[in-house]
């Protein structure tokens, strides 16, 4: 019974090159409708492995599954589903937007071809640049034209490989947000060096380092997977120096700064226990000034540097 | 889907400078040469006695010679125009556009040898003046001029597939350009090895695998099966090499 919640699953994917596995042993799935963010640090085997869910490089082990179906170089059929954007997207820098999109939609017999580039480019904001060569454009529409290739013809998974890496903040954010309306009608696979990136678009992420997966699933999932102890922010005047908490429980100051007339602390207790209020009442106690005192919550980046063990 | 990559191919070709360059080119040197062959065989029958003179033959001396020298040019062009088939694309990773579409192999290397095939019709259309002058020197022998198209056509189409052989192997259009060079001489050469060789079987064999004999006969308008047989099956043999060589770094 094949499960068609799972747009995607990948099974025990291993490549390997002559002297080293760039992938080792690999299983994730994606969920049908969601934005799943793929995490690595570079060399962790993110391209290529989204490069064998393309079906654009074979695995030496493993099966990738997709809608239902093993991809393989025989299955031409399945290559109208996938829309990839790679890292360097594949543009003919000799031919203008409008017939590089024409072209691309011809190669998938994308029917009524002209609306369908029309739209691609006004959704994308090409229509000013049609008539120019790729090879005349500054980065950030080159980029737009590697994504419009993705999508022109339709393909309800999408695979987008770094797309807003190196861009202007301007046409990131417009990237981002036409990310995120894409997500509305189609599933995507999206990798990202930028952690809030992904934490803001994603609903659910894999986190690959030196090929091999360190953790897989919802944001949620991955935030409780991680979870530290409590983590408290305590700010109190700036010549003053915390007092010993440890009748509060376990703890470790991970780091210390000053903003303005306020020396801050950045506490991880062992335990989860909120004990706000009596680590308040001993500080004041102690003739302190208690200038701040907030729970934090783990952003991404200290579980991504956690999981890819680059923190130590 | 052959049609769409074909186009695509034909307009590369002709919206870079490289197209016009080498056309221009060609006509240029086969200008000169024709002009070069037809003062050679004029002053070479006014030097000898009149009742000698039509022991020198115009069709050796001018036509044959002529197509022989195209042929000789073909050298240098066809790896230029086939070198960045692939080699290109692989560089600039543009072949992936092809392989994420319901597009197979054989389909691209059909399209692009197709579409180089075009150019070199292009180069060749502009020595058609030279069939217009000699038929207007009284030579009226369709046969004789279509036989010799024909010859620099089909050792063209082996150069293109032996070409587009070397660019898919190689990400370098310099490297690939050169391969395809050595390529082609290497096939002369084998002819030239067999008529050196004492042994009369592999005299035979190297004499029938190098292109030169093919091409000599059928520049004479002496088209064998033999020969029509060799020149598909090189092509062939080299088409499906380029294609398992794209399916190898795909699948």
């Amino acid at each position: 019974m094949v499960n068609m919640d799972k747009i995607l699953v990948v099974d025990e994917i291993t490549k390997e090159y002559p002297g080293r596995i760039a992938v080792d042993k690999i299983s994730f799935e994606v969920r049908k409708g969601s934005i799943h963010g793929f995490l690595g640090p570079n060399g962790a085997g993110k391209s290529t492995t989204m490069k064998i869910i393309a079906g654009l490089l074979p695995a030496s082990s493993g099966t990738v599954t997709l809608m239902g179906e093993s991809v393989g170089p025989e299955k031409l059929h399945l290559k109208n589903l996938v829309g990839l954007l790679p890292e360097n997207a594949p543009l003919y820098m000799d031919m203008s937007v409008e017939n590089y999109l024409k072209f691309v939609g011809k190669l998938h017999n994308v029917k009524e071809l002209t609306d369908q580039v029309d739209k691609v480019m006004t959704e994308l904001s090409l229509l000013e640049v049609r008539k120019r060569l790729i090879g005349n454009l500054s980065k950030g529409f080159k980029q737009r034209v590697g994504l419009a290739q993705a999508i022109v013809y339709d393909a309800p998974f999408l695979i987008l490989d770094e797309p807003t890496n190196g861009l202007d903040p301007q046409t990131v954010v417009e990237l981002r947000d036409f990310i995120k309306r894409l997500s509305q009608e189609k599933t995507i696979l999206f990798s990202s060096h930028i952690l809030p990136e992904v934490e803001q678009l994603c609903d659910q992420i894999t986190i690959i380092h030196q090929g091999k997966i360190k953790a897989s699933g919802s944001l949620h999932e991955i935030h409780q997977k991680f979870r530290q102890g409590l983590v408290l922010k305590i700010g109190i005047g700036e010549k003053e120096v915390l007092p010993d908490l440890s009748g509060m429980g376990k703890y470790s100051i991970t780091n210390e700064l000053m903003i303005g007339r306020e020396r801050q602390y950045h506490l991880v207790f062992e335990d989860d226990f909120d004990c706000r209020p009596e680590i308040g009442k001993f500080i004041i106690s102690q003739g302190l000034h208690l200038l701040t005192m907030q729970i934090e919550s783990p952003e991404l980046e200290d579980i991504f540097l956690q999981v890819t063990e680059t923190l130590k | 889907m052959i049609w769409t990559i074909w186009k695509k191919e034909v307009q590369s070709y002709f919206s870079s400078p490289l197209a016009y360059v080498l056309i221009a080119l060609f006509s240029l040197i086969t200008g000169v040469m024709f002009f070069n062959l037809l003062v050679t065989y004029t002053d070479g029958i006014q030097a000898i006695p009149q009742n000698m003179a039509q022991e020198i033959s115009f069709v050796e001396e001018v036509v044959l010679r002529l197509f022989a020298n195209i042929n000789f040019l073909f050298l240098i062009f066809i790896p230029l125009i086939t070198m960045r088939l692939f080699s290109e694309e692989k560089r600039l990773e543009t072949l992936d556009i092809y392989w994420m579409a319901p597009v197979k192999e054989w389909q691209v290397v059909l399209s692009k040898g197709l579409a180089a095939f075009c150019l070199i019709l292009s180069m060749l259309f502009m020595t058609i003046v030279f069939p217009l002058i000699i038929w207007g020197i009284g030579v009226k022998d369709l046969s004789l001029l279509g036989a010799a198209y024909l010859s620099v056509l089909l050792n063209g189409v082996c150069y293109i597939s032996l070409g587009l052989f070397c660019s898919s192997i190689s990400g370098n259009q310099i490297i690939a350009a050169i391969l395809s060079i050595l390529g082609i001489m290497f096939l002369w050469m084998i002819t030239w090895g067999g008529h050196l060789n004492s042994n009369y079987m592999i005299s035979e064999i190297f004499t029938y695998i190098g292109i030169t004999s093919h091409f000599e006969r059928i520049l004479r308008g002496l088209i064998g099966t033999q020969d029509m047989i060799y020149y598909v099956s090189f092509v062939l043999f080299f088409s499906f090499l380029t294609v398992k060589s794209l399916g190898r770094r795909n699948w």
